[in-house]
């Protein structure tokens, strides 16, 4: 019948693999130095925070991203920032399941031609993800953006949901929000590039959505819990997640029916890229209706709460008449 | 004991592969389904179990449901015409699942004592029951029947189990530093192997349906019973088992025993369907071809004296054969049953919807009015396994007792997908006439009905409601708008107004200063000029009212697919949940 010696060999077997199975988790390394936004800034953040690099017209988003970063870092570009072997994240708006044409993501193209920028630099790894708000593979497929992407050669994966690491807000300038789980490649690249696209929002204090408001995607938790005080909610986020680069991509803005959507009667062509060391910056450009498209009457710079939030705290500019633009 | 090892039956050895391939072949179909996507163009491949099932192509028949995809059955109708219960010995996904727990675990084990024919009988009268409730119009013999049963507890059941252990290792051996583990993660999860993909709300993907598990324990209990008799639910419970037994009880090809039996009692104990028994305790033992499922054991493996032959010649079969089913008045009594049963579930199911709280959401594309869809629905879960954000799952009895285990919608888990089954270039093209609902695609009987994307999203399943006591702004003067964010439709269904509304930190100040605040503000409201200090001190209390915007659902817009229940940030029951469509609502 039973074999004594086989019983007590399994109950050895199943007591080891209990100890593996409690220890291994607790040897994970996890980020050296605790949980922190770790992406440096560019190296003349402080100096720049109110300026702008802007490229308007043609019919080549990718183009369009060459010309920006050059205005704004001048012939050595991204190298400015990205130094050989770093890791790179990129971080577009995917957000919504919608085709480039609806302008609810940010083109394929501009993506692509980051990638490549990165990649041409030196850049050991080029990852680009975000944590969408519709179904994921989804909206990897539609935009365009995981196929552009990965032929340019960056990593592109969806955010799996035990990747998230608890960041404390421990910012004095972080007001709200003590902590929020924040995905761990975004705390952990060396260089951290935030691309939005331009879209009407329907939120009463946020009204549109651009760079500031984008790095939700790097969220994870129950987002729709940021939407209480969403403008002091964001300007905390942006202290804590202080991208290397912002980059507005303004090749479609959406006038209605956004964040989502999904008409193309909702979009018009905006043929603009702008980017910045600020993502406050770039929003308070972004969002005045000299620059932009927006529909008439629908906001004016004021009533998009997160800037005036995030200058306050020292992330930018949001008086217009500040911002040094190079076209 | 010990006899001389003969070779097997050629057959038996096929018949092994053939059971092993269409085994591979049922989980293969059913991961493909959980793909969704590859079996969109090729519907009958998430569906080819259910519609070559004989029971259904009958039960359908007789509910008046019938579809031409179910003629597909008629090839299993004319195997068994010949062999009469072949395919459950070759084929059924849960006769192959018991024959391999069988060997694990209980191959040793002698059960030659419960072999008696007691039980058998029991499975003709609950098909006759099953069959009368049909022509009642419920579909309700997928509770029992095998393929229905296998496509749930392995789909809705099983690989939700396989999902999670899967990941909860992954996730262990990447966390324990294992790179390759991560990627094969990514890979999967991008591959949509996982169930769903990702959360807005909880963040969390280990999901599952709700009733897994009750569908994991009777598919325990199933192939456990098998420790009292080999293949018990085959032998004693399977409507399936008894009609294709009463199909082929002409056929000629069954097992046969010789002159040459020495009633030594080995095919009796030893058949896994128990188609052998003795004749009056005299030689030579009889077959009973209803319940032979055509394993080829008998032949080499039982009998010691070559008494068995499978065939249709000789030898000559025993007259009068073993009698199999119950007489006539055991069917007349199953039936009589079945018609006091079925008006008594029609009226449950009636009273049930009476109460309109109940929401009864149903997959895009179901029949209507609901008992028509009671009607068609076999309940075998197909649907849920390939909606892709597991939206769907198995009710209660809240549309009926008999409507258990048809599909429902919860919300708060997932939602109906704006693009379920629309790819990419479709909607570059423009070209939006697919089968977009992929619940309808895979339903192998027509009662969720396949919509192109632009049927889907007239298609009302319900509709958004706010629950002002809940909802952030409404209840607590909190903005939100998290809905209206995400309401998928180009034209959104919520919208908002600016309103102003009373300013919760303007209450929280204690009485007296609320009653300064007012005598002040009054002053000011009366024309009066206020001195310096009188400004700074107004200014610096919070104002007692606030601008807020206040959500509405514009319900001729509103299609019901859930996403804004799905991601109210209100814990517990949503500020706004989707509510049954009222029939005056109905275009």
């Amino acid at each position: 019948m039973s074999n004594p010696l086989k019983r007590r060999g399994f109950l050895k077997g199943a007591g080891a693999a209990l100890v593996a199975g409690v220890a291994l988790p607790g040897c994970s390394p996890g980020p050296e130095g605790g949980v922190k936004f770790r992406a440096r800034p560019h190296p003349m953040a402080e100096q720049w925070k109110h300026r702008l690099g802007l490229a308007q017209g043609g019919d080549d988003p990718g183009q369009r991203v060459r010309v920006a970063i050059e205005k704004l870092c001048g012939a050595e570009g991204v190298r400015t920032f990205l130094k050989p072997g770093d890791g790179v994240v990129i971080k577009p708006n995917i957000g919504w399941a919608q085709v480039p044409e609806m302008g609810a993501t940010v083109d394929p193209a501009v993506v692509s031609t980051l990638v490549q920028l990165c990649r041409e630099a030196g850049a050991k790894t080029v990852k680009v993800f975000d944590n969408t708000v519709g179904t994921s593979s989804k909206c990897y497929e539609f935009s365009g953006i995981e196929k552009a992407a990965k032929a340019a050669g960056a990593e592109v994966f969806l955010c799996a949901p035990h990747r998230f690491l608890m960041l404390k807000f421990d910012d004095p300038r972080a007001k709200r929000v003590a902590e929020w789980p924040i995905y761990e490649d975004a705390l952990t690249a060396d260089v951290f590039i935030n691309v939005a696209c331009a879209k009407v929002h329907n939120h009463p204090q946020v009204k549109v959505t651009l760079c500031m408001k984008n790095l939700m995607g790097v969220q994870g938790g129950d987002r729709g819990k940021m939407h209480q005080d969403i403008s002091q909610n964001l300007a905390d986020l942006n202290v804590m997640i202080r991208p290397t680069l912002n980059i507005l991509d303004a090749t479609r803005v959406m006038i209605a029916g956004g964040p989502s959507g999904g008409r193309r009667d909702q979009i018009v062509a905006g043929r603009t890229l702008v980017c910045g060391t600020s993502a406050v910056t770039v929003d308070c450009w972004g969002a005045d209706p000299k620059n932009l498209p927006w529909p008439k009457g629908h906001h004016d710079l004021a009533a998009v709460g997160c800037i005036a939030l995030g200058a306050a705290a020292g992330l930018g500019v949001a008086d217009p008449s500040q911002i040094e633009v190079s076209a | 004991m010990a006899r001389p090892k003969k070779p097997r039956h050629p057959l038996h050895v096929v018949r092994i592969a053939v059971q092993l391939a269409f085994f591979t072949l049922f989980l293969t179909l059913l991961v493909l389904t959980a793909l969704g996507t590859p079996v969109a163009a090729r519907p009958w491949l998430a569906q080819l179990f259910l519609i070559t099932d004989p029971l259904v192509l009958v039960g359908m028949a007789l509910a008046g449901a019938f579809t031409a995809a179910l003629l597909a059955g008629l090839v299993v109708v004319a195997l068994s015409l010949l062999a009469p219960r072949a395919y459950c010995g070759w084929i059924c996904p849960l006769g192959t699942t018991m024959d391999i727990v069988d060997k694990l675990l209980f191959r040793k084990r002698d059960r030659s004592a419960n072999v008696g024919p007691r039980l058998r009988q029991v499975k003709y009268g609950l098909l006759v029951a099953l069959l009368v409730l049909a022509v009642f119009r419920l579909g309700v013999f997928g509770w029992f029947d095998p393929v229905c049963i296998a496509t749930r507890s392995y789909g809705v059941a099983l690989y939700p189990i396989a999902d999670h252990a899967v990941k909860a290792g992954l996730v262990a051996a990447e966390e324990s530093g294992l790179r390759s583990a991560g990627r094969a993660y990514d890979w999967a999860a991008r591959a949509r192997l996982f169930i769903r993909d990702t959360d807005f709300k909880k963040g969390d993907t280990h999901v599952a349906y709700l009733w897994s598990f009750v569908f994991t324990a009777l598919l325990v209990g199933i192939v456990l019973a098998q420790s009292y008799q080999k293949r018990f639910w085959c032998r004693n419970l399977c409507p399936l088992g008894a009609l294709l037994g009463l199909l082929g009880s002409a056929s000629p090809l069954r097992p046969r025993v010789s002159q040459k039996c020495i009633a030594c009692g080995a095919c009796r104990n030893r058949c896994k369907t128990g188609a052998f028994q003795p004749k009056a305790n005299d030689k030579p033992y009889a077959s009973v071809v209803q319940e032979c499922v055509f394993c080829y054991a008998c032949e080499r493996d039982f009998c010691p004296v070559d008494a068995i032959h499978i065939g249709a010649g000789s030898p000559t079969p025993v007259r009068p054969e073993p009698q199999a089913c119950p007489g006539r008045r055991a069917f007349l009594g199953a039936a009589a049953t079945s018609a006091i049963l079925g008006p008594a579930l029609l009226l449950d199911q009636r009273t049930r919807q009476k109460d309109e709280t109940n929401p009864m959401l149903r997959p895009p594309g179901a029949l209507q009015p609901d008992a028509e869809f009671q009607a068609t629905c076999i309940r075998c879960g197909a649907c849920m396994r390939a909606c892709p954000t597991s939206a769907l799952h198995p009710s209660g009895v809240e549309n009926g007792i008999g409507g258990l285990w048809t599909p429902t919608f919860v919300f708060n888990i997932g939602y109906c997908d704006y693009y379920c089954n629309v790819r990419k270039e479709d909607v570059e093209s423009g070209r939006l006439d697919r089968p977009a609902n992929l619940c309808g695609i895979v339903c192998p009987t027509g009662a969720i009905g396949k919509l192109t994307h632009p049927q889907k999203i007239a298609r009302k399943i319900g509709t958004a409601v706010f629950d002002k006591s809940r909802c952030l702004p409404w209840a607590r003067g909190e903005e939100c708008l998290t809905c209206e964010e995400q309401c998928p439709l180009g034209e959104k269904a919520i919208s908002h107004e600016t309103e102003e509304v009373a300013n919760l930190d303007w209450l929280k100040m204690p009485q007296p200063k609320r009653n300064r605040y007012e005598e002040l503000d009054a002053k000011r409201r009366g024309g009066a000029t206020l001195t310096a200090d009188e400004k700074a001190e107004l200014a610096a209390m919070p104002p007692k009212t606030r601008k807020l915007g206040l959500p509405y659902v514009l319900r001729d817009r509103c299609t019901g697919c859930g996403t804004c229940e799905n991601v109210c940030p209100v814990d517990g029951a949503g500020g706004i949940r989707v509510e049954r469509l009222q029939t005056r609502d109905v275009k």
